[in-house]
């Protein structure tokens, strides 16, 4: 199973997440802005990475390409209400995909699978 | 008012005449005065003349008679006198002024002296010649004139040669006078003969007068009737008729007058022609730029409106994407524990209950994201769309077939009335289909069976910066929409259907899209009769000039 961090400031989202990918059987830590955020991504090391884009503090393009400098490779999925440039940005320079909100579970759940599948051919 | 006051009112004929009129009585007055004058002058010189020549002659024959005192001699005289007219009395005196003869009747007492005059030349002595005038006005000339009596010098040596007469050198004679001669002559007949030529004088210089005065006014008349004229047609055109014209067909100043004020009328017509039409013109060019004008201020409120609400839907959405999917999350966590639990231990009734519950909630939730989704979309905050050259008319075609069975069944025909060879437009290929669809979905909602909608497009060369621009028309046969609706029904939201049959965003998406795309969209609807959506696409001059191929779209 996976390590996974949520960076989200909205608490309803964070939570949400924690609870349905925690009973999944993955190990889930929570950021609630975009600077904890990088600052966990950069202590630890996780295998995804659930990130919102609209942030205070530091948006979630930013997250993005400070964790990827820093530890290129790490799988990120970036939320958004609708793709926006951000997003686009983040999508380009190598997240793994953008989930539009609100989601359903079933399309987290699928993502994360697909990661997983990735990972292991690679191994 | 003085009366040259009264004069500047008079009327220019009446000022011409009167003081001519005046001017020609006075010196016509003053000449026939004078030479009546002279006339009457003449026949009293003629009268004094004869006067005195007859009693010369009465003097002259008048001394042997005066001398011997012979009465019968002295009448005999005096007789012949009185056979002239003017003679009334002839009376001689001798020396001591005894009456010797007379003629004619005389009163003395009743007469009275009008005029002394003398007449010297026939004597040494002076009598007196009078005029006088009786009682009753007669007039009358008196005229003294001496009886003279010649005696001849006697002297010596006379005396001594009395026989040689032819010696004689000088004589000399004594004179001496012995009478006096009277007469009075009548001025009647002269005053009567003076009168006659005064009355004829004065009917004369009346009739000039009259004469003179008629043709005075007859070439004033002449004068002033076309000036009558100019007067007349100058009030006409002073109130405003320009058609008028002066009549007059003369060589003369009144004539040049006349010209110069016609040409005056015409340019003054053409002036006000010309600023009639101007006034006209710019009537027109205010009533176009206040319809532009308010065209324009009624598009940029509408935009200003839209981009309003677009913001405020584009702060709601991003506020409820949260919750909401909090809310899809956790219908959707508890629906799978929920049938993982029923899948274990069998169906429960009541868990049953519970999951329809959820999927209540769940599908909820779902129209609450399209709802938001919407609204992010109409208000352009949505991610850039991908645009690539695209032919509309194809487009429009992809989108019939796709609704065509839906419109067959509400019994309405579809007509497709395309321009071949559009332009290219850059422009997103599904974005236009949810947008035609939109038009068409909404065009058989509000159309009664068996009618027709017809679907247009066409395209307008160069505009501007442009290489032109593609318009597409929806037409229906509708119920139209109401002036008052014609601005709300993009707004989202906004709805005339039925609640629960339409989100009210249909439209105000649609408009989302066209902006996104740079076109303009307008309604034009009569109500009772149909409505025509009107959408105008501008086309890029890059796009323009490329190859006209462009992807087909699949026909979902």
């Amino acid at each position: 199973m996976a390590r996974i961090l949520i960076i989200d400031d909205s608490a309803v989202i964070r939570e949400l997440l924690q609870e349905y990918l925690t009973d999944n059987g993955h190990t889930v830590e929570l950021a609630t802005d975009g600077q904890i955020g990088i600052d966990k991504a950069l202590e630890k090391d996780y295998d995804i990475i659930f990130c919102d884009i609209h942030m205070p503090r530091k948006n979630g393009y930013q997250v993005f390409s400070e964790v990827n400098t820093s530890k290129p490779g790490v799988n990120f999925i970036v939320t958004d209400s609708l793709p926006d440039h951000l997003a686009e940005m983040a999508q380009r320079d190598g997240a793994y995909t953008c989930l539009i909100k609100p989601f359903n579970l079933n399309e987290v759940k699928n993502t994360i699978s697909a990661i997983l599948n990735r990972e292991k051919q690679h191994e | 008012m003085s009366p040259l006051d009264r004069m500047k009112g008079l009327q220019l004929r009446t000022k011409f005449v009167i003081p001519i009129s005046l001017l020609l009585i006075l010196c016509v007055t003053l000449i026939t005065g004078y030479l009546i004058k002279q006339q009457a002058d003449g026949y009293r010189r003629e009268l004094e003349t004869s006067g005195e020549t007859m009693i010369h002659i009465i003097a002259l024959n008048a001394e042997s008679g005066v001398l011997f005192e012979s009465k019968y001699e002295l009448d005999q005289l005096l007789a012949t006198s009185i056979g002239f007219d003017a003679v009334t009395y002839a009376a001689i005196y001798n020396n001591e002024g005894k009456l010797l003869s007379e003629v004619g009747d005389w009163d003395e007492s009743t007469l009275r002296i009008k005029k002394a005059m003398e007449t010297a030349d026939f004597g040494q002595t002076k009598e007196l010649d009078y005029y006088i005038e009786n009682e009753e006005g007669e007039e009358f000339f008196e005229l003294n004139y001496p009886v003279v009596h010649r005696k001849e010098k006697i002297s010596r040596e006379n005396l001594g040669i009395s026989a040689g007469l032819n010696n004689f050198t000088t004589s000399e004679y004594i004179t001496e006078d012995i009478g006096t001669v009277r007469l009075v002559l009548s001025l009647h007949s002269v005053n009567l003969a003076i009168n006659e030529a005064q009355n004829t004088a004065i009917l004369l210089t009346l009739l000039l007068l009259i004469i003179m005065i008629v043709v005075l006014n007859m070439v004033v008349r002449f004068i002033t009737k076309p000036v009558n004229l100019l007067v007349d047609i100058t009030d006409q055109v002073s109130r405003g008729d320009l058609t008028q014209r002066v009549a007059i067909d003369q060589q003369d100043e009144i004539g040049h007058l006349a010209n110069t004020f016609n040409k005056m009328i015409e340019s003054l017509q053409q002036s006000r022609n010309e600023i009639e039409e101007y006034n006209h013109t710019l009537e027109e060019k205010i009533i176009e730029r206040s319809i532009a004008l308010e065209d324009a201020q009624s598009q940029l409120i509408q935009s200003e409106k839209m981009s309003a609400i677009g913001q405020l839907a584009a702060g709601v959405a991003h506020e409820l994407n949260n919750p909401l999917g909090g809310i899809l999350g956790y219908a959707q966590f508890a629906l799978e524990k929920m049938n993982r639990s029923v899948e274990e231990n069998g169906p429960d009734k009541e868990m049953v209950k519970y999951i329809r519950y959820l999927i209540d909630i769940e599908t909820q939730a779902r129209r609450c994201k399209n709802i938001v989704q919407n609204l992010l979309r109409f208000s352009r905050a949505s991610h850039t769309t991908e645009m690539e050259p695209t032919d509309v008319n194809i487009v429009i075609q992809d989108t019939c077939t796709f609704i065509e069975h839906q419109l067959h069944m509400n019994q309405i025909t579809l007509k497709l009335d395309l321009v071949e060879n559009l332009p290219l437009l850059q422009a997103n290929a599904s974005q236009l289909q949810q947008v035609f669809t939109n038009l068409i979905i909404n065009a058989m909602h509000a159309s009664p069976p068996n009618s027709q909608i017809l679907i247009t497009s066409q395209f307008s060369p160069e505009v501007g910066e442009f290489a032109g621009a593609v318009e597409l028309q929806f037409i229906d046969q509708g119920c139209g929409i109401p002036d008052e609706l014609k601005n709300k029904i993009f707004e989202p939201f906004f709805t005339t259907k039925e609640v629960g049959k339409g989100t009210g965003l249909g439209l105000s998406v649609s408009y989302g899209i066209i902006k996104e795309h740079g076109g303009e969209v307008r309604i034009e609807s009569t109500v009772g009769e149909g409505t025509t959506f009107i959408i105008i696409f501008p086309v890029q001059k890059a796009i323009a000039e490329t190859d006209k191929t462009t992807k087909r779209l699949s026909t979902p």
